[in-house]
């Protein structure tokens, strides 16, 4: 089953859009449900990106690119 | 001590003018910023302190100064730098970091040094101090005219310069005025959560000085207090400390998210932006109406759009110039 | 001679949240921990390296300072040598002039003063750097300003996984470190990071010995030799030298004190050439004391003068155009490495 990984819609207020600063997993690994998985910076705040289940990371949106709230920027496969 | 109507009139112009020079830069500095906000990019790159909500203490003190008398500002300069007779298109250029700036670009908006005027600013909390006292002395030794004013923030009076400098100042008598934008916050962290001391002002009497206090960022209130200091200071009685109880109506710096903000301060200070206030006051004292307000307004504005333009149209000095004027 | 050990671990950190999790992780353990530093606490620093800590360890622990550079690093001396083990962040190098005292006169020497008898066990934290037009007061490195005075350790991490182990390191430290950051590799993203900063590091706690250099990338044909932010210049023209049928090796001071000369010497016996990159000053600089300590041990090994790459001895100017060209960068390596061929 695949899950998607999404910027929460309300990760911040307004909506503006962000960018991905750093992906804080590598590529192809395992990771758990809450794990921390991405940061997004807006204006110059940051904000973190959980992972909504467990699975095998596969990025989409990569670092430096521009998302919006409810931008899917990764898939999970469990 | 009271301003004439010319007086009120320039602090109005001034003000309107400064405001609307920070307005502009907020714009243009997040050309190139968006939607990721990297400080580096963009016309105006590098860390903005804007000074929004402080104008009243610039046009206050400087509506006393003329060209002869020495201003030294802080890394949040542009309001004093305007209230001074700073060259507007000088300025703004150093500030794009343009050969035609100040300095050709070498200093930014952090240092914009103008002789002509004898205005300079430092990026180093509690440095404008001694500078300032350094040139009262100067002008006491050498017999001329002309006294010296540091602008400092609340946060700077926990420096160490701002103690020894005061002690330094009433011990000798300087000619000297030292100025205290109160804006409540030094970055994220609260006046009362740095001195257990209510008003600077207060600390005066430690070193032997008057101080004095102006609440509520009053533009004729600090024309009052700043008279007086600047008068004394001229008739050789040596320096003052003022405290403005003033406000930071942008963020720390460009990009702050200002989340250390209080729910609701921020709007409370811009209900009480002192711009507006005076505008108010000088139509009720009859000496602007609404034509006359939006002539004044719009020559304002013009002044920093041809500096705008001034600077964009300008070239930037051949990188090589870096290794000039490190010693003359 | 030591090589950066990536773990098996996947998950990435940037250096800020590297060094807030080994201040966290030493924090939990050892009571005598406690940080102070302007902007450290709500906030988590201007640039991120106290995030999260004063959520967890609340503002006993985790203070926000006034802007008094010289009482809370003073104080921390004191604390020190009383039994705690402070944490104190002067936010921008640059700012080191208005309490230099507490920090090279006492921090640095009361232990020596005091024949080992009182231990100064505090970590100094502080960015360096400039590239994004900061100006000539927030864009300097200063290392060899610190390196040069005796008494106190200097790190320069120039990835996560280095950060967080030079981090523990320096905080179970009985002597004063001071921990140099560059900006450009934080992982605060509006200062643009440099991404080979932000590596694998483990969740566990581990430590980075202090005074090993790593080399970064092996190499037979030239040494580069450089510490923070430099480490990725080189990284980039070693690659673009490499193309060229180059193959460059480039060592991670790491640590200025205590220097690790030997992996230096070890790695330029092997290539015969060396080049250095510093974005202090040129002179009186790390580039000077390295070039020293290989030829001063050994005069024959070098097959061509050495070479630095490193700060013009001005100002920092503020005009992006004249600070760019100011600055280090990869081509300057790669035409440095010409020039030491054509010569
Ligand atoms: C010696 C020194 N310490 C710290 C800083 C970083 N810094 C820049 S502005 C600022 C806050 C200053 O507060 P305040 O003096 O009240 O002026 P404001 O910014 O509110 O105008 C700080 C801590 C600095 N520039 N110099």
């Amino acid at each position: 089953m695949s899950t998607a990984i999404t910027v929460p819609e309300d990760l911040w207020e307004g909506d503006n859009e962000g960018v991905i600063t750093a992906w804080l997993v590598e590529e192809g690994s395992q990771v758990n449900q809450g794990d921390l998985v991405a940061e997004v910076m807006v204006e110059k705040a940051q904000y973190e990106i959980e992972a909504p289940a467990a699975g095998t990371l596969t990025i989409t949106k990569q670092e430096d690119e521009v998302v919006a709230k409810g931008t899917t920027i990764a898939s999970l496969d469990a | 001590m009271q301003p004439t109507n010319d007086q009120r009139l320039w602090m109005y112009r001034q003000m309107v003018t400064s405001r609307h020079l920070e307005e502009r830069i907020e714009t243009l500095y997040m050309e190139g910023k968006t939607p990721v906000f990297n400080m580096a990019k963009g016309p105006i790159p590098g860390e903005m302190h804007l000074s929004n909500g402080q104008e009243p203490c610039a046009v206050g003190v400087c509506a006393h100064l003329n060209a002869d008398d020495v201003v030294v500002a802080t890394h949040r300069p542009h309001h004093i730098a305007v209230a001074k007779g700073v060259d507007l298109n000088a300025m703004v250029a150093e500030i794009f970091g343009k050969a035609t700036g100040l300095s050709g670009g070498r200093g930014g908006h952090m240092h914009l040094f103008d002789a002509a005027v004898n205005f300079s600013c430092s990026g180093i909390i509690g440095e404008s101090l001694g500078p300032a006292a350094g040139a009262a002395l100067s002008r006491k030794m050498q017999g001329k005219p002309g006294v010296a004013v540091a602008f400092l923030g609340e946060g700077a009076a926990n420096q160490g310069a701002f103690h020894e400098v005061l002690n330094l100042a009433a011990v000798w008598q300087l000619p000297v005025v030292f100025i205290i934008e109160d804006n409540a916050w030094g970055i994220s962290v609260a006046k009362q959560a740095s001195t257990a001391v209510l008003r600077n002002d207060m600390r005066a009497e430690a070193y032997g000085m008057p101080g004095t206090h102006v609440a509520d960022n009053d533009v004729e209130g600090v024309f009052a207090a700043a008279g007086e200091a600047i008068a004394r200071a001229r008739d050789g009685q040596g320096p003052t400390l003022i405290e403005i109880e003033t406000s930071r109506l942008a963020g720390h710096f460009m990009g702050d998210s200002e989340d250390y903000r209080p729910e609701g301060e921020k709007a409370g200070l811009k209900g009480r932006d002192p711009i507006p206030r005076y505008r108010a006051a000088l139509l009720e004292a009859g000496l602007i109406d609404a034509a006359s307000d939006a002539d004044l307004v719009d020559k304002a504005h013009e002044r920093v759009e041809a500096a705008i333009r001034f600077a964009q149209d300008s070239d930037f000095l051949p990188p090589e110039a870096a290794l000039e004027t490190v010693f003359v | 001679m030591t090589t950066t050990s990536t773990t098996s671990s996947s998950r990435k950190l940037t250096i800020a949240r590297a060094m807030a999790e080994a201040t966290a992780h030493e924090m939990r353990k050892d009571p005598s921990v406690f940080v102070m530093g302007e902007d450290v606490g709500p906030l988590g620093g201007v640039f991120g390296n106290t995030r999260g800590l004063h959520d967890e360890f609340g503002s006993e622990r985790v203070r926000d300072t006034p802007i008094s550079e010289t009482a809370f690093i003073g104080a921390a001396v004191g604390a020190a040598s009383d039994g705690m083990r402070p944490i104190v962040e002067l936010m921008f190098v640059d700012f080191f002039g208005v309490c230099m005292d507490a920090i090279y006169n006492m921090m640095a020497k009361n232990t020596y003063f005091a024949g080992g008898n009182v231990k100064v066990p505090m970590v100094l934290m502080t960015s360096t750097g400039g590239g994004y037009s900061d100006g000539g007061q927030h864009s300097q490195c200063l290392y060899a300003t610190f390196a040069h005075l005796p008494g106190m350790k200097v790190v320069v991490p120039s990835n996560a996984y280095d950060a967080k182990g030079l981090m523990t390191a320096a905080i179970r430290d009985d002597n004063p470190v001071v921990f140099m950051y560059h900006k450009s590799l934080q992982g605060m993203g509006w200062l643009g990071t440099e991404k080979g900063a932000t590596v694998a590091t483990p969740e566990e706690s581990y430590t980075v010995e202090i005074g090993k250099a790593a080399v970064a990338r092996q190499g037979r044909d030239l040494t580069l030799v450089s510490l923070g932010a430099g480490v990725h210049h080189c990284l980039r023209a070693a690659k673009t030298l490499g193309e060229e049928g180059v193959d460059v090796e480039v060592v991670d001071l790491r640590s200025l004190v205590p220097l690790d000369r030997e992996t230096v010497r070890a790695s330029v016996a092997k290539t015969g050439r060396l080049i250095v990159v510093d974005e202090d000053y040129h002179s009186y600089g790390v580039s000077g004391e390295i070039i020293a300590s290989v030829v001063e041990h050994d005069t024959t090994c070098l097959k061509a003068a050495p070479r630095r790459v490193a700060y013009p001895d001005i100002p920092i100017p503020f005009a992006p155009t004249m600070e760019q060209w100011a600055l280090p960068n990869a081509d300057k390596i790669v035409d440095a490495f010409h020039q030491m061929m054509s010569n």
